[in-house]
Parts: structure tokens; C-alpha cells; sequence
């Protein structure tokens, strides 16, 4: 339907491009307002003609005033009276893509209804198209029985046009839709292609939700026979699915389903093959043995002569030469003639292939043939070349030298800002990971702002300057090019090399008196934040001002924090001064840690892909709350909230009062927030506190309590008791809560509460605070480097038995959970069949103090497991509460 | 060629009066509440009615005048029997009347369902509609039985002789 709107929309298109927009516009309001009037007295054919403008104008992006598309709409529904199956075409086309408010859109719904019992196939497909984007859910179940036939329909056209709708409704009319599947089950065995693979499609998507049904649906879609080469193609993509969320069998034991891939690659179908192959290429923990076949028809592939098989095969083992570079060498040879391809595309992929599986030897070879058409390809793929160098880099750090030249080469041609970026990011990737590549890296980049126009990158590099620079053996020679900035370049650019100019005269006293000379002539600037900057960073050399020690002076706070309390002050009255204690601090900046160089982390140096997912996974409950409880008065001078735990309930299921506790973790505050339900119909509660007996917890003191003014029926109303304890402390213990409240009955003759009640009150489950409500998951980067600078006079070690286990990963897990710390480097998943493994836990306590934690487990053969957990802090204090926290568990 | 409108309140008949216009091999004796319009072709004599039969349902109502204008004729029908909702019809066929897109086309008013027991004679109703108030277009008010169609051809026929004037 859509191709032949295109094709009639064609010869138009040369006459309309030429108008200037504002033609276009009058062209519009014209036509809306003729199309109504065109059905009288003119022909089909002059109606098809208007539509057709009227499709394009949408198209092009132009949009309608909700009155010119009612207009058009409703011009457009009078045409109706005409039986010509070309108007009645565009006319479902433009009803669907002008669709108008829900309350004018349904008055063609009788008439479409219509068109869904008419004898023509294309009525039919379409207005149950059409019908389906318009309808709404009780409309729905009346036409459901037309739906549930055009779904058997005979005309392939109308099934798949039916099966589709099913798909789109399926959103919001999930229960309608569940109804047809017996349906959906015989459309699944028709002969016809594209009804076949739509009906596979909705089967899949009606058992979305259910692993399990997927499951068996995959089963039994595999065992009966999937003609479809498109269903296939789906088939193998849910197949893939279900081997990925199910659990490899131990001992090597063969992958559910593994068979069926494999049989795959020996389909008829081009499409098909490269499915499977592709599904097998991404299994998680790929075997080489399973891996072989796949490759195998990937490197036939290679060599057809079709550029699109090329490009998908050579795509694919770029991403298997990442985690399988051996088994990909098979095919090196194939891909070595690829270089030369017409398609750029498929040579730089090629190449990149290349470089991740080459050896040292075929370095320099393969740097001259990229060289030779750097030039020729789309920004994109150099962004794929220069990533795949730096990791090859990165492998072979002898190379730098070559590699580091052939950056800089491509650096000084013509790019975009993401390129240059790229380019640059590698750079500051190697200097930081290989150390004799730093001078030479930094020389480059010299070079490279004499004449970048880029401003975010001249100032990242300018600040790398200031950083490092001073650091060498050679400093004064990075001096003129910083100089140079500030003579010529902008604002923003001139400020960050007076920073620059500024760290070297800090660091080096040698050149402090010529940088001063430098930085006077920076006075005179016509910029007021480069004359700000140079008058400060003169003083502090000068030894005014904090002296020289204060021109690189170290944060101490929390950035979120700070920026959160910023914006919080600027939002309410600005007459009192900000005041920056209010702000928490943050653990001292991880020197070496690449955050270090504003980089982005760690993913792209270690490679561990694995690590910001499982932080975006695991949700956190700090940040929920945090709005709340900003939003209450007699909290906000507690400070920032470190910490919030997950709900505890405090009461029996099924009981008249439901309560949960949320533990929320201040920097000498706990503040105790109950959720409070109230489930008995006939009474209200009023005046609801929870009274706390600190007997067992010496080191709390109750401050005060936030009552809730009547526990809502049903809802979810809030109080609070805040106990204070030593500001950073880490104190513990068991807390004895009775809920406290005033009882209405409510008089069921008026339905209104008494005046007078009585005060009653109810025991709650006893409450602990314990050591790991005070440490919290943190992100970082190099674990090791972090480890190393953290004082080793704070270590502490112990071992501890862990009893028997289903496996290891169970007693990672289940230590994990009961730290509540951050595994680092993709450390907490255990290998599969591990005897022994480390884990890498940190974690940051009350007072952004940093924890990090080294844990070796092993298991013997009567799955018993033990546990070394070595500890470093930055108090010896808080080594001990962590193993307190294992011994408590 | 002349563009009929057919409106009124839901359930009145209209979509079985259209059925019984169609010739009888066409028709259908069963009728399913209308959800926003159907166009019919009606050929009566030398005319070629194009009926837009459009939904009484009151979310509908709003939706007719986007019809008046191309109207040269209007079908007014009224259910004989449901005494509670005249004023309903009255306030609706006001409404239509005094709409600026609506031409001085002639209006046929149908007291359908003259068949039950309760219903109305067509006085009653002229007067209970106020019809009498109009002045500035040929109306005419026809008992009528859309189950069988008795009433119906007269009141086309009338509708025909006003429209060969014009």
C-alpha cells in the first residue's frame, strides 16, 4: 500500500521541491480547503490527485492546524460514495495519516466496518488496517468476530493485514487480542509467506511477558515446519532469546536448541543462514567448537558476490574477532581481499577485522592499505578504524609508535567533531595506559590545537596540558603552543590556556617568573572570565591568594550534590550567601583512576562492557526517596541523605495495619520512614507515630518524630522518627518500635467518624540497623589502582567457611547481597565450572569513605565453600565493620 | 446527483428506513447501531440519492454539521413512541437548522414507528417539535413504519417534487 502511494507520488515530487516553503504552505491551506468541495464536481481522478499532494505535503513534514486536518478529514469521508478501489486506497491512507482528534476520527468507523464485509480483498486488508489504528477498546470487542475471520481470511493480503492490527492493538487491548489465538495458531500453518511470518510474530508477541510459554512456543515452532523464510529468520531470533535467558547446562553439556541453529545454517535461504549464524556468534559464553560452523558459512559468504552478504558477514566476525580473534584467523585470508573492495563499508570492516585478530608482524602492513583510503570513507567507519588501533595499541604497546603516528596522521586531515573526537579520546586513552607513549602523544596533540576548530576539544586537550605537561622532563617546550591559544584563539579556549599556563607556573618553580610575564599580557584581554582567571592565577603565583599550591586547588565535594544544592538555592531567595558546607563531601578523586582525564571510565580501557550494565540494573532506592524527602521541612537540615534502604515490612501479612520501614542513612541521622496502610474500613486513625525503645541501640538518641495526621484506608501515608547518633558513626543495633495512634470508630448508620476516640497502640516487629545500611555501591574504574592508594596499613583479613552451596555463584551472590557493595570489573559472575574465584567488591561508607573489598572463594567437593575476604578503607575502623557485617550475617 | 442527510436521535429507524429505500434484493433486515456514518446510493424516479446516514448516538451529534454544507436535502426522523426524548429531538433539529453551513434545503420529518401502540399521531409531534415555527423551508411530516416501509415512498416522492422545483 505504501509503495504504490510513493510510486503516484513520484512524478510530483520535482515541481514541489523547487517551491519555496512558504508556497508549500499556501499550497496547503488551498488544497485542505478544496478537497472537500472536490467530490461533487469533480472525477475520481481529480480526488486521487489531491490526496496525493495532500500525502506528500504530510510526508515532507509538513503538519496540519487541527482544523485543516479536520477539514481535510472530514472532505475526505465524503468520499465514501465512490466504489474506485485506487481513490478508496488513498482515501484509508489519509485517513490514517492525518488521524484527527479521537472524537471526529470514529465517525468513519461504520463505514470502514463496512468495507471489512466488502467482497474486495483490498477493502478488506485496509479498512482492518485503518479500523485498528483508530478504534478504541470497547469498539474492539464488537468487531472482534470480523477481526477473528480476516485473520483465516483466505486472501493473503487480508490475513497478514489482520495479523498486523493484532500486533498494534496488542498494546493496549492485550485482553482482546489473547482471545484470537486459536486463530493466530492456523494462520501460523498457512502457505503464504508474509501471513506466516506476521502470524509468528503475533504468536511470540501474545507470550511476551512469559518466559516459560516462549519457551515452549520456540519448542514447538521448531519441531513443526516453518516454510516461511522471514518466519525462519524470526524464529531463529526467538530462539536466540530463549538460549540466552536460560541457563547453560553444566559440564559442557550441549545448549537447548543448539541443534536447531545448527540446522539452520543449512537452510535454503540466504536470510536465514546468516540469522542463524549470526544467533550462534552471539551466544553468551560461545564455545569454539560451536562457533565453527557458523563461521564456516560466514566465510563462504565472504566471498559471494553479492554486497550485501559480504557486508553482513564481515560485520558479524568484526564482532567475533572482539571475544574469539582464533577463530576468526581462518578466514583472514578471504578477508585480506575484502581490503580491496568496492564497497568502503565492507573494507573498512574488514580491515578492523583484521587488526583485531593480526599479529604483531602485520601491523605496519595493514596501518599502509588503511592509509590509503582513510580518505574515502564516511566519518563512521574511521570512528570504527581508529577505536579498532587503539585497542590494537593497547595489545601490542611496542607498536605505540607506528600506531600513535597513524593517529596523528588522520588527526591533522579533514573530519567531523565526532571523528576528531574519537581520534582525541584515543589519544588520551593511550598516553594514560602506556607511559613511553606519553611525551609523543602529548606533542601531537600540541600540533593538533595549533589548528582544531573545535572548542570542546581544544579545551579538554589544553586542560590535559596543564595536567600532565609539567610532569615531563621537558616542560617548557608545551609553553609556546599553550601561548599561542591565548593569542589566538576564542574566549573559551583562551581561558582554559591560561589555566593551562597557570599549572605549569605551579608546579615548576623554574618557570614560574616567565609564566608570570605570560600571564600579565593576559590582563589586557577582552574577555572578562580570561581577565578573571589570569588576575587569580597571577596572585596565587605571586604567592597571594592561597599561593601557589591553590591554582589547582582539589574539590572535596560531592559534584551531584553540589550541583543539586546549587539549583536548589538559585530556585528559592538568593539574598543570603551560599553556603558550600551544606554540600557532602566526596571521596578524594581517584588519581589514576581514568575519570581522572574526564574520560568515559572504564568500558572503553578494560573493555568490561559487563559493568554499567549491572549498575543500571540494580535500581536505586537513594534516589527515589531523596525527592521525598527534600520535600519535607523538618528534614532538609538533616543535610544530604547518604543512603536508602529497601522497605522492611514490620508488620503480618493480613494484619489490620500494614507497615514497612525504609531505613535513611544521614550523615549523624538515621531518619526511620513508615509506610502506613490502613486496611479496617470502619475506623480512622488518627495522629499515627512510631515510638521507638533505643534500649538495645545505646548509640542512638531519638530527636524527634513527623506524625501522620490519619492513616489513609487503603493508601500509603507517611511518619518519621529520627534518631541521632555520632556524626560518621557507624552505630548499631536492635530497635523496639510500637505503633502509637488515636482510634474513630466510624458510625456505620451515618458512615461519619466519632468525635471522640481513644489513643491505642500496636507492637511492630523489632528493627536493626546494622553495619551495611552505612555502605553503599559505588562505580570504579581501575580497581587495582584504586586499591594500591589506599593506605595498606588499613588491611584486614579473615576467612571464613560458608557451608555447603549449590555453587560458587550462589555464595558470590549471596555475600554480594549482604554487603550491598558494587562487584567491579565484571568479577561477580563465576565462570562456569570454577573451583576458585575473586571477587571485587567497593563500596563507599557514611561520610564518603571509600571501602573496597578483595574476596576469594573456592569450594571443595562437598560444595563446601570458603571465603577469604581481605578489606582496605581508609580508617582501619571501617575494615573492621565490614567484617563485622560477614560475621553478623 | 442529490446529497440527502439523514439524522435524528439513536434508535429512531434511520438505518432501517435507508435499508427499506435500497430495492429489495439488497436489503437487510438486520440493523446494528451505526458508529459515525455509512454512505448509501438510493435511485428514486429520475433522481440519484447519495444518503449519508449518520449515527444518532449522542458522542455523534456534534459530528453532523461537518455534513451540512454539502446537504440538499435532510432526513429528519423521529421516534412516534419515545415521548420522553421529543424535546431531545426538538433541541437537535434547532440546532441543525440554525447552523450557518446548513443551505434553505427542504426537510422531510419521518414519525417513524407509527406501528406501536403509543406512538404519536404526526400533529402531536409537528407541535411537540415546533415545527410549525418554521418558516424559511419547505417541511412536510409523514407517519412512517421502517420494518415494513409504509410512509416511506410518500414522503420520498414529496421529497422529489420539492427538489425537481428547485
Amino acid at each position: 500500500m505504501a509503495a504504490t502511494a510513493q510510486d503516484s507520488q513520484a512524478p510530483l515530487r520535482g515541481p514541489e521541491k523547487k517551491d519555496e516553503d512558504r508556497e508549500d504552505e499556501s499550497a496547503n491551506r488551498c488544497d485542505s480547503r478544496t478537497v472537500s468541495r472536490q467530490y461533487e464536481q469533480h472525477s475520481v481522478w481529480s480526488c486521487l490527485q489531491v490526496i496525493t499532494k495532500l500525502l506528500y505535503l504530510l510526508n515532507q513534514g509538513e503538519s496540519f492546524t487541527k482544523k485543516e486536518a479536520a477539514e481535510v478529514f472530514f472532505g475526505v469521508t465524503k468520499l465514501f460514495q465512490k466504489q474506485d478501489i485506487n481513490l478508496r486506497r488513498m482515501m484509508y491512507l489519509c485517513i490514517k495519516d492525518i488521524c484527527p482528534g479521537a472524537d471526529e476520527v470514529i465517525i468513519v468507523t461504520s463505514s470502514l466496518m463496512k468495507d471489512m464485509n466488502s467482497k474486495t480483498d483490498l477493502y478488506r486488508s485496509n479498512s482492518v488496517r485503518v479500523l485498528s489504528k483508530i478504534i478504541d477498546g470497547q469498539l474492539l470487542a464488537q468487531i472482534e468476530r470480523y477481526l477473528k475471520q480476516a485473520i483465516v481470511d483466505k486472501s493473503p493480503v487480508v490475513a497478514s493485514a489482520a495479523l498486523v492490527s493484532a500486533l498494534h492493538l496488542l498494546g493496549n487491548n492485550a485482553e482482546i487480542v489473547k482471545r484470537w489465538i486459536n486463530e493466530v495458531q492456523e494462520a501460523a500453518q498457512n502457505k503464504n509467506n508474509m501471513v506466516q511470518f506476521h502470524a509468528v510474530a503475533l504468536l511470540h508477541a501474545l507470550r511476551a511477558s512469559d518466559r516459560l510459554a516462549i519457551s515452549k512456543l520456540v519448542t514447538s515452532l521448531t519441531k513443526a515446519n516453518v516454510k516461511s523464510p522471514l518466519a525462519q529468520c524470526l524464529l531463529v531470533r526467538y530462539v536466540a532469546q530463549v538460549i540466552q535467558d536460560s541457563q547453560p547446562g553444566p559440564n559442557g553439556e550441549q545448549r537447548p536448541f543448539y541443534d536447531f541453529l545448527e540446522s539452520c545454517l543449512r537452510h535454503k535461504a540466504e536470510v536465514v543462514i546468516f540469522e542463524a549464524a549470526r544467533a550462534i556468534c552471539n551466544l553468551r559464553d560461545v564455545t569454539a567448537r560451536e562457533l565453527t560452523p557458523a563461521i564456516t558459512v560466514l566465510q563462504l559468504f565472504l566471498s559471494s558476490s553479492k554486497p550485501v552478504l559480504r557486508f553482513a558477514a564481515v560485520r558479524t566476525l568484526n564482532k567475533v574477532a572482539m571475544t574469539h580473534p582464533l577463530a576468526v584467523t581462518h578466514c583472514n585470508i578471504d578477508m585480506e581481499s575484502l581490503i580491496s573492495d568496492q564497497n568502503r563499508s565492507i573494507a573498512t570492516l574488514a580491515i578492523t577485522t583484521l587488526l583485531k585478530t593480526g599479529n604483531e608482524s602485520s601491523v605496519e602492513k595493514l596501518l599502509k592499505q588503511i592509509g590509503s583510503f582513510m580518505s574515502d570513507i564516511a566519518d563512521d567507519f574511521k570512528i570504527v578504524v581508529v577505536e579498532a588501533i587503539r585497542s590494537l595499541c593497547l595489545k601490542f604497546p611496542t607498536k605505540q609508535r607506528a600506531l600513535m603516528n597513524f593517529l596523528s596522521g588522520v588527526l591533522r586531515e579533514e573530519g567531523g567533531f565526532e571523528y576528531k573526537k574519537a581520534i582525541v579520546q584515543s589519544i588520551l586513552v593511550l598516553i594514560q595506559e602506556i607511559p613511553d607513549a606519553k611525551e609523543t602523544g602529548l606533542g601531537h596533540l600540541c600540533e593538533f590545537i595549533e589548528d582544531c576548530e573545535f572548542t570542546y576539544l581544544s579545551t579538554q586537550v589544553l586542560h590535559l596540558l596543564g595536567q600532565e605537561g609539567p610532569k615531563t622532563k621537558e616542560p617548557s617546550k608545551y609553553i609556546r603552543y599553550i601561548y599561542n591559544r591565548i593569542i589566538l584563539e576564542n574566549a573559551t579556549v583562551r581561558a582554559a590556556a591560561v589555566s593551562a599556563l597557570a599549572n605549569f607556573g605551579a608546579v615548576c618553580e623554574a618557570l614560574r617568573p616567565r609564566i608570570i610575564v605570560l600571564l600579565r599580557r593576559a590582563l589586557s584581554d577582552n574577555d572578562d572570565e580570561v581577565r578573571d582567571r589570569a588576575t587569580l592565577h597571577l596572585q596565587q603565583l605571586e604567592g597571594k591568594a592561597g599561593g601557589p599550591e591553590a591554582v589547582q586547588p582539589r574539590v572535596d565535594v560531592n559534584l551531584t550534590a553540589l550541583e543539586k544544592a546549587l539549583s536548589d538555592y538559585l530556585a528559592g531567595p538568593t539574598d543570603k550567601p551560599f553556603d558550600i558546607s551544606v554540600v557532602p563531601k566526596a571521596p578524594p578523586p581517584l588519581r589514576g583512576a581514568a575519570g581522572g582525564l574526564g574520560l568515559p571510565s572504564a568500558s572503553t580501557t578494560s573493555g568490561g562492557g559487563a559493568l554499567p550494565a549491572t549498575s543500571a540494573a540494580r535500581k536505586d532506592p537513594t534516589a527515589e526517596y531523596a525527592e521525598l524527602l527534600r520535600s519535607i521541612p523538618q528534614l532538609a537540615p538533616l543535610g544530604e541523605v547518604f543512603k536508602s534502604c529497601e522497605p522492611f515490612r514490620l508488620t503480618e501479612e493480613d494484619t489490620e495495619y500494614a507497615v514497612f520501614c525504609i531505613k535513611h542513612v544521614y550523615e549523624g541521622h538515621i531518619v526511620f520512614q513508615f509506610n502506613c496502610t490502613n486496611t479496617i474500613a470502619e475506623q480512622v486513625l488518627e495522629d499515627v507515630s512510631v515510638a521507638m525503645d533505643l534500649a538495645d541501640a545505646g548509640d542512638f538518641e531519638e530527636a524527634f518524630t513527623i506524625p501522620l495526621e490519619t492513616m489513609p484506608l487503603n493508601g500509603v501515608g507517611q511518619c518519621f522518627t529520627v534518631v541521632t547518633r555520632q556524626p560518621g558513626a557507624i552505630a548499631t543495633g536492635k530497635i523496639v518500635n510500637i505503633l502509637k495512634f488515636k482510634v474513630k470508630e466510624i458510625d456505620p448508620g451515618t458512615g461519619e467518624a466519632e468525635e471522640e476516640g481513644y489513643d491505642d497502640e500496636y507492637v511492630l516487629e523489632d528493627l536493626e540497623v546494622t553495619p551495611a545500611d552505612y555502605v553503599k555501591p559505588t562505580l570504579l574504574g581501575n580497581f587495582r589502582k584504586a586499591w594500591e592508594e589506599l593506605d595498606p596499613s588499613t588491611e584486614k583479613e579473615d576467612e571464613y567457611g560458608l557451608g555447603q552451596r549449590e555453587a560458587l555463584q550462589d555464595a558470590v551472590e549471596a555475600v554480594i547481597g549482604i554487603l550491598g557493595m558494587q562487584p567491579c570489573e565484571g568479577s561477580e559472575a563465576v565462570p562456569p565450572n570454577a573451583r576458585s574465584h575473586t571477587v571485587l567488591l567497593a563500596g563507599i561508607f557514611v561520610g564518603y569513605q571509600q571501602v573496597l573489598v578483595r574476596m576469594s572463594f573456592g569450594i571443595d567437593a562437598g560444595n563446601n565453600v570458603a571465603m577469604k575476604l581481605v578489606v582496605r578503607a581508609e580508617s582501619l575502623e571501617l575494615s573492621e565493620a565490614i567484617h563485622q557485617i560477614i560475621q553478623d550475617a | 446527483m442529490v446529497n440527502v442527510l439523514v439524522v435524528g436521535l439513536d434508535n429512531s429507524g434511520k438505518t432501517t428506513i435507508i435499508e427499506r429505500l435500497k430495492p429489495r434484493p439488497k436489503q437487510s433486515m438486520e440493523v446494528a447501531p451505526t458508529v459515525g456514518f455509512n454512505v448509501e446510493e438510493v435511485q428514486k424516479g429520475a433522481l440519484t440519492f447519495t444518503v449519508f446516514d449518520m449515527s444518532g448516538a449522542g458522542r455523534y451529534r456534534t459530528l453532523w454539521e461537518q455534513y451540512y454544507r454539502e446537504a440538499d436535502a435532510v432526513i429528519f426522523v423521529v421516534d412516534s413512541g419515545d415521548k420522553l426524548r421529543m424535546v431531545v429531538a426538538r433541541d437537535e433539529m434547532e440546532h441543525m437548522l440554525a447552523h450557518p453551513n446548513l443551505r434553505k434545503v427542504p426537510v422531510v420529518f419521518f414519525a417513524n414507528k407509527k406501528d406501536l401502540p403509543i406512538s404519536l399521531p404526526p400533529a402531536e409531534i409537528a407541535q411537540a417539535l415546533g415545527l410549525n415555527d418554521i418558516q424559511d423551508r419547505p417541511w412536510n411530516i409523514f407517519p412512517s413504519n421502517g420494518l415494513t416501509g409504509e410512509g416511506l415512498d410518500r414522503g420520498m416522492d414529496w421529497l422529489a417534487e420539492r427538489l425537481g422545483k428547485a
